[in-house]
């Protein structure tokens, strides 16, 4: 079967103010080639699974409530109203590991905690992703030289996206998140599993 | 019918623990019969730490020991080098250094009540007590370029004069505070379910309470009276007016009326402080005196030498942190690295008596006894 | 007179000598006879115990205990020296329960030993690991590595084990 090619030069965009659902979905921006059937008004919508998967997962991240050190007073600050995690649809930081699909790892990670913060890991269900905050998460920060700290969370699990600063200020932990939803957005369906490989 | 005692493991990843805290509790039903803590999921071996930075290194470790009330930490390590080595202080320092740690003392008792709160089911209080937080934590800010780990305290002094601008927004926020605590007041003091909750949990006798080492409003929610401010003046409070605030009763409810009343005295105290600022220098050298160039420096680095050795010997220096008695044991050997730093804690000392407060309640009421015991994890650990 | 001299004059048998520690009076005590000095002190009316510490001097350790009188607003200092080899001292639990998690920790940490305490096992690193970090003579350039066991107890180890994904 031949692809479907569409000529984009030929469709006129007239940027006018969203009013259906459907077209407020398309100003996001976060769905980049979708198409609305016109005739129906709406009710047909074409995109990849891709996307329409990237979309909904980069939505509603949901954060596991695991703060570990001075780091997790400022993701305390970042979820309350000045900051305002709510704008990212992830203010509900989840108790249970299980149902959540995002972890901050904020905070030094001690040798004695390493073993917890790792199954807390693997009790997160796929797709998951992870945060490093601050320079323990990230390196061992401030705490490198110690006997009790380890060097950099990534040494155990996975991490995504890295935010120096010791504390991260709630820009700079805010704009983590940006780049996480960058990454998330171009991830191919899958990608967690390696089946596009 | 055949019962048995339960084992419940709380922690060390629990959102009522405030951080990386775990207990291990024996239940009979619904009843604590014995409640163990176990520590050290945060020990980051700062005391170690101590021994290998020299002095005005290891002043950043100390921010991050209790990192909600960051200020008295670099104080009280820093007073205990001052008074080793026989350290002037300028006045004007020491009134920066009062309004730092006043403001601090605010702060870390909104963050507390705020989760004592949510703990309890009342998400409100948190999101007030953070919005309060944000305006404070702009005045630090805007004192030293840091939020939470401020590294501003200095031998000798402070590190950078009172920026422009900074005591009529310290003024606007005295003023907003005033009316802020009253907004508290109203809407948890007379809470039913607050009451019902707080009230008669957690108790502990003026007696025990001293025989397991508690200071703080832990201690004066038991009804001693006593705060190292009052009667170990350090800094300028002998010359400041304020009330110690203590309530007899020593249960939760009663440590959080401590509290409350603290944050009015601190805004009164700031009040008294803000008036009576004196001009002059902000920072003293070792070697000559009180700031001996004119100007007023930006740095303390370029008046206090970086390498420095204080005089072999030992000091035991301790205030009146927000959590309660906060000390420094340092021993030096006349070389520029500290032989020996130990930290006395506010927050491990009082939670010792944990174990003891909730024999005989029911797991909600380990949350509001703990709640109110107000510790944070990096400084229990270390 | 200072607390430190009355305690002398109480127990000329218990203290060694008497100094200051900067600004606060202090008794050197005699090792056995610590808990009968600690008892007096109470006594005295010393009811608040700020602080054990103990401190490596390659040759002997020191613990010192920091007092503060409620009552009197007095401070009083005890150290006590142990020799290096076997460093052992009585435990203070018995007059303060404060006590208890201070010595747990010193022993945790400097490795002092506190006879006739209920509970003396570590407290802030986990059971089995290797040396006392606050010693001088521990070695920081061994990582030590702690996994979870099938109870999820601590396991300590120097390799990682299956914690690390890379070396
Ligand atoms: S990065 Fe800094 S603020 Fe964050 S946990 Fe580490 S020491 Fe604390």
């Amino acid at each position: 079967m031949d692809p479907v090619t569409i000529d984009t030069t030929k469709i006129k965009t007239v940027k006018k103010k969203p009013v259906t659902a459907l077209e407020k979905l398309e100003d996001t921006g976060l769905i980049s080639t979708v198409l609305a059937a016109r005739e129906r008004e709406g009710l047909i919508l074409f995109s990849t699974v891709d996307q329409i998967f990237n979309w909904a997962r980069l939505s509603s991240l949901w954060p596991v409530t695991s703060g570990l050190a001075c780091c997790a007073i400022e993701m305390m600050a970042v979820a309350m109203a000045h900051h305002d995690i709510a704008r990212f649809g992830m203010e509900i930081f989840r108790a249970s590991p299980r149902q959540a699909d995002l972890m901050f790892v904020a905070g030094t990670v001690t040798k004695r905690m390493a073993p917890r913060v790792k199954q807390l890991y693997e009790m997160m269900p796929e797709p998951k992703w992870v945060i490093a905050v601050g320079s323990c998460a990230s390196t061992g920060g401030p705490y490198h030289e110690s006997y009790a700290v380890l060097k950099g969370v990534d040494l155990i699990i996975p991490v995504d996206v890295y935010i120096p600063g010791c504390p991260p200020r709630p820009e700079a932990w805010l704009y983590g998140v940006i780049q996480l939803r960058e990454k998330i957005k171009n991830e191919g369906y899958g990608a967690k599993w390696g089946l596009n490989k | 019918m055949e019962t048995d005692e339960l084992l419940i493991n709380m922690g060390p990843v629990h959102p009522s623990t405030h951080g990386v805290l775990r207990f291990k509790l024996r239940m009979d039903g619904e009843i604590i019969k014995e409640c163990t803590p176990v520590l050290g999921y945060l020990h980051r071996g700062t005391e170690k730490l101590g021994e290998m930075k020299t002095y005005l290194q290891f002043i950043p470790y100390t921010d991050r020991l209790d990192y909600v009330s960051a200020f008295p930490n670099n104080y009280v390590f820093v007073k205990a080098v001052e008074e080793l080595a026989g350290i002037e202080v300028p006045l004007r320092a020491e009134y920066i250094r009062v309004i730092t740690m006043e403001l601090n003392r605010i702060v870390n008792h909104l963050v507390s009540i705020g989760s004592l709160l949510m703990d309890l089911g009342a998400a409100t209080m948190i999101m007030w007590g953070f919005r309060e937080r944000e305006n404070a934590l702009q005045l630090f800010e805007k004192l030293c370029g840091a939020r939470m780990t401020f590294n501003y305290i200095k031998p000798g002094g402070v590190r950078e004069d009172i920026p422009e601008g900074f005591i009529p927004q310290l003024n606007e926020f005295l003023k907003d505070m005033e009316k802020r605590i009253e907004d508290y007041e109203q809407l948890i003091n007379s809470n039913e379910i607050f009451l019902m909750r707080m009230k008669n949990i957690g108790v502990i006798s003026a007696q025990e309470a001293v025989n397991y080492g508690m200071t703080g409003p832990t201690l004066r929610g038991s009804g001693v009276d006593y705060d190292l401010r009052r009667y170990e003046p350090y800094s300028i409070y002998p010359d400041l007016d304020f009330k110690v605030c203590s309530r007899p009763e020593g249960d939760s409810y009663a440590r959080y009326i401590v509290r409350i009343d603290e944050m009015k005295e601190s805004l009164h105290i700031l009040r008294q402080v803000v008036d009576t600022m004196p001009e002059g220098k902000i920072v003293s050298n070792p070697k000559y005196g009180i700031a001996p160039m004119t100007g007023t420096p930006s740095a303390v680095s370029t008046y206090f030498p970086r390498i420095f050795t204080p005089p072999a010997g030992e000091v035991y220096s301790r205030i009146e942190a927000p959590k309660g008695e906060l000390g420094f044991y340092v021993v030096s050997d006349g070389t520029t690295k500290p032989y020996r730093v130990k930290i006395r804690s506010p927050s491990f000392c009082n939670l010792t008596a944990i174990p003891k407060m909730v024999v005989g309640l029911k797991i909600p009421d380990l949350i509001a006894a703990f709640g109110t015991i107000d510790v944070v994890l990096g400084d229990v650990d270390r | 007179m200072n607390p430190a001299e009355e305690l002398k004059q109480k127990l000329p048998a218990a203290v060694v000598s008497t100094g200051m520690q900067l600004n606060k009076p202090m008794a050197v005590i005699k090792k056995e006879e610590l808990l009968n000095a600690a008892k007096k002190v109470k006594e005295m009316g010393f009811d608040h115990l700020s602080v054990i510490t103990g401190t490596d001097y390659n040759d002997h350790f020191e613990v010192v205990y920091n007092f503060f009188s409620y009552e009197k607003k007095q401070n009083l200092v005890l150290k006590v020296i142990t020799d290096h080899d076997n460093p052992e001292v009585d435990s203070l639990t018995s007059l303060w329960k404060g006590a208890d998690w201070l010595e747990r920790e010193t022993y945790d940490l400097v490795g002092i030993k506190f006879t006739g305490h209920p509970n003396l096992i570590r407290i802030l690193l986990p059971d089995g690991w290797v040396g006392h970090p606050l010693r001088k003579d521990y070695d920081m350039n061994t990582e030590q590595f702690v996994t979870m066991g099938e109870g999820g107890e601590d396991v300590v180890s120097t390799d990682g084990g299956n914690l690390l994904r890379r070396k």
